[in-house]
C-alpha cells in the first residue's frame, strides 16, 4: 500500500508523540525510575 | 515578498485568481456550518471565538482573585475556592485561551501565507477544534463536583493531586483532551507547511509567522505527550495503586515536578513563539521595511526552541538539587537571552529609519516589545539561583510570567486581530476605539502587574487569599487595575462586533507595508476558498 506524502508525515509525527507518551510512563514504571 | 511572486499574469488587484468564480459552494448555513466545517477559515474563526470565550471565563476568575485580594482578610471566598480559582484561571488561560488563539491565527493564515488551498487534513482539523469545548466543559464542570475543582495550582503538583476529589479526574481528562487536540493540530500544521507550500515558496521565503508556527508545532509534538504522561501517572496513582509520585510507595513527588516542567518550559515558548511570529509580520508592515535579519530570526527561533528543553529545572531550584545541577540550569537559562536578544534587536532594527505609522496593530506590537522585554529581564533575574531562592513562589514570579504571557502573548494576539481583521471580515475596525483599547490595556496591565514586583520583593507569597497589612496598598492598586483591564476587554469585543457588522469597507491592502501572499494575491475579504490554483513564486 502506497501512503500519500501527507499521511507519511503525519504517521511519523504521531509515532513520535505516541512513543514519547508511552516511553515516559514506561521509563518510570517498568524501569522503576 | 511580493517582489518574488509571479501572479500568472493576473494583476495584484485583489482578483488574482478569482477563486470564488469557479462555481464552488460557499459555507452551509446555520449551526451545521460550524459543526461540520472543514474549511480552515471557518475553523480559524471557531478557534478565535472559543479562545475569546475562555479568555472571558478565565478573566472572570482573575477578577474574583483580585476581588478577594483587594484588602487583607477573607472577604468573599473561602481559601479552598480561592485556590480553585487560581488553578482554573491558569489552566483555562494557558490551554483554553492563549493556545487556541494562536491556533486560530495559524488556521486562518498559514494556508493563505504559503499558497495552500486548505490545511493538509481538513477533517482532522475539525476534530482538533471540537475536542476543545468538551475539554473546557470538563474544566468548568469540575467546580460542581463534590469537593469542587482541584485547588492544586495549574502545575497540578503531586502529592496534592492525589488528595483532591473527583474534580481532579475531570481536570486530568480535560488535559488529555486538550493535549490530543494540540498534537493533532500540530501534526496538521507541520504537514501543511512541509507538503503544501506553493511552488517557489521555499522554507527560507516563508513569512516568519509560518516559521514560528512550524517550530512551535514540533515543540508541541515533543512536549504535550510528556504532560499527558505526567497526568496519566497522576491518574494511576489516584485510582490504580501505583506510586509514581508517592514517597510512601517508593515514588517521588519531585519526579512529577521534573516531568511537568520538562513539558512546562517548552510550553512557555509554545505560547511565545507564535506571538513572535505575529509581531514579526506587524512591525515590518508598519515600518514599511522588510524584516531585519530574517535568517537570524529563523535561527534564533530554532535556538530558543532547542534550549527550551534543557532549562526546565530553573522552575524548581528550591527542591534541593545539587549545586552543579543548579549551575547547569542557571547558565542554560541565561543562554536563552542570546537568541531572544537577537529577536528584540531585529525588531528594533526593522523600525530603525522606517517610515513608521502607529495604527492599533503597531501600537500593540510595540507594547509587546517593551513589556515582553521587561518580562524577559525579570526572567533573567529569576534564572539566577541565589535570587530565585529568595523570590521563589512570590508575587515577583507572578508579575514576571504575566509580563511574558499577557504582555507577550495577549498583546501580540490583539496586534494580530487588528492586523488581519480587514482581511478576515472585509471591513475596517474603528481606529480611534482601537487606540483607546490599546492605551487602556497598557495602563491597566502595568497597574496590575508592575506593582506585583514590589509585593514579591517584599515577600508576599503567591496563591494566598489573605495577607499581612503591609501589602495592602499595592494589592489595592493591582486590584483596581485588574477591574479596569477586565472592563477594557469588553471594549475589544465591541470593537470587533462593530467592525463585523458596521465597519467601513476595507481596501484590498489596508496596510501599505504588508507583503505576504494573503495581502498581495487574495482579495479582501478573503473568499471562502482560496488558492485552489497554486500561485507560482519566482
Amino acid at each position: 500500500m502506497k501512503l500519500s506524502k501527507n499521511l507519511q508525515t503525519a504517521l511519523i509525527l504521531a509515532s513520535i508523540a505516541l512513543t514519547t507518551f508511552v516511553g515516559i510512563i514506561a521509563k518510570y514504571w517498568i524501569l522503576n525510575g | 515578498m511580493s517582489s518574488v511572486i509571479d501572479s500568472h499574469g493576473h494583476a495584484h488587484d485583489g482578483h488574482g485568481h478569482g477563486h470564488d468564480e469557479h462555481g464552488h459552494h460557499g459555507p452551509y448555513g446555520g449551526l451545521m456550518r460550524w459543526v461540520t466545517t472543514t474549511n480552515h477559515k471557518d475553523i480559524g474563526t471557531l478557534y478565535l471565538w472559543f479562545s475569546f470565550m475562555m479568555f472571558m471565563t478565565g478573566g472572570a476568575m482573575a477578577m474574583a482573585i483580585r476581588l478577594e485580594l483587594f484588602q487583607p482578610g477573607i472577604q468573599f471566598f473561602n481559601p479552598d475556592l480561592f485556590n480553585q480559582f487560581t488553578t482554573m484561571h491558569g489552566l483555562i488561560m494557558v490551554f483554553g485561551a492563549i493556545m487556541p488563539a494562536f491556533v486560530g491565527f495559524a488556521n486562518w493564515q498559514i494556508p493563505m501565507m504559503i499558497g495552500a488551498p486548505d490545511m493538509a487534513f481538513a477533517r482532522l482539523n475539525n476534530w482538533s477544534f471540537w475536542l476543545l469545548p468538551f475539554a473546557a466543559s470538563l474544566l468548568v464542570l469540575s467546580f460542581f463536583m463534590p469537593g469542587g475543582a482541584p485547588g492544586v495550582g495549574w502545575t497540578l503538583y503531586s502529592p496534592l493531586t492525589v488528595q483532591m476529589g473527583i474534580g481532579m479526574d475531570l481536570t486530568i481528562f480535560a488535559v488529555h483532551l486538550l493535549g490530543m487536540s494540540s498534537i493533532l493540530g500540530s501534526i496538521n500544521i507541520i504537514t501543511t507547511i512541509l507538503n503544501l507550500r506553493a511552488p517557489g515558496m521555499t522554507l527560507m521565503r516563508m513569512p516568519l509567522f509560518v516559521w514560528t508556527w512550524l517550530i512551535t508545532a514540533y515543540l508541541l509534538v515533543a512536549a504535550m505527550p510528556v504532560l499527558a504522561g505526567a497526568v496519566t501517572m497522576t491518574l494511576t496513582d489516584r485510582h490504580f495503586g501505583t506510586t509514581f509520585f508517592n514517597a510512601a510507595g517508593g515514588g517521588d513527588p519531585v519526579l512529577y515536578q521534573h516531568i511537568f516542567w520538562f513539558f512546562g518550559h517548552p510550553e512557555v515558548y509554545i505560547i511565545a513563539l507564535p506571538a513572535f511570529g505575529v509581531v514579526s509580520q506587524v512591525i515590518p508592515a508598519f515600518s514599511r521595511k522588510p524584516l531585519f535579519g530574517y535568517a537570524s530570526m529563523v535561527y534564533a527561533t530554532s535556538a530558543i526552541a532547542i534550549l527550551s528543553f534543557i532549562v526546565w529545572a530553573h522552575h524548581m531550584y528550591t527542591v534541593g538539587m545539587p549545586v552543579t545541577g543548579q549551575l547547569f540550569f542557571m547558565y542554560a537559562t541565561t543562554l536563552i537571552a542570546v537568541p531572544t536578544g537577537v529577536k528584540v534587536f531585529n525588531w528594533v532594527a526593522t523600525m530603525w529609519k522606517g517610515s513608521l505609522t502607529f495604527e492599533t496593530p503597531m501600537l500593540f506590537a510595540i507594547g509587546f516589545l517593551f513589556l515582553f522585554t521587561m518580562g524577559g529581564f525579570t526572567g533573567l533575574v529569576l534564572s539566577l539561583v541565589p535570587i530565585d531562592i529568595q523570590l521563589h513562589d512570590t508575587y515577583y514570579v507572578v508579575a514576571h510570567f504575566h509580563y511574558v504571557m499577557v504582555a507577550g502573548a495577549l498583546f501580540s494576539a490583539f496586534a494580530g486581530v487588528y492586523f488581519w481583521l480587514p482581511k478576515w471580515t472585509g471591513r475596517m475596525y474603528d481606529e480611534t476605539l482601537g487606540k483607546w483599547h490599546f492605551w487602556l490595556t497598557m495602563i491597566f496591565f502595568n497597574m496590575i502587574f508592575f506593582v506585583q514586583h514590589f509585593l514579591g520583593l517584599a515577600g508576599m507569597p503567591r496563591r494566598i487569599p489573605d495577607y499581612p497589612l503591609m501589602f495592602e496598598t499595592w494589592n489595592k492598586i493591582s486590584s483596581i487595575g485588574a477591574f479596569g483591564f477586565g472592563l477594557t476587554q469588553l471594549l475589544f469585543l465591541y470593537i470587533v462586533l462593530k467592525c463585523i457588522r458596521h465597519g467601513e469597507k476595507a481596501p484590498q491592502k489596508p496596510w501599505e507595508g504588508a507583503d505576504s501572499l494573503e495581502w498581495t494575491h487574495l482579495p479582501t475579504p478573503a473568499p471562502y476558498h482560496t488558492f485552489e490554483t497554486q500561485p507560482i513564486l519566482k
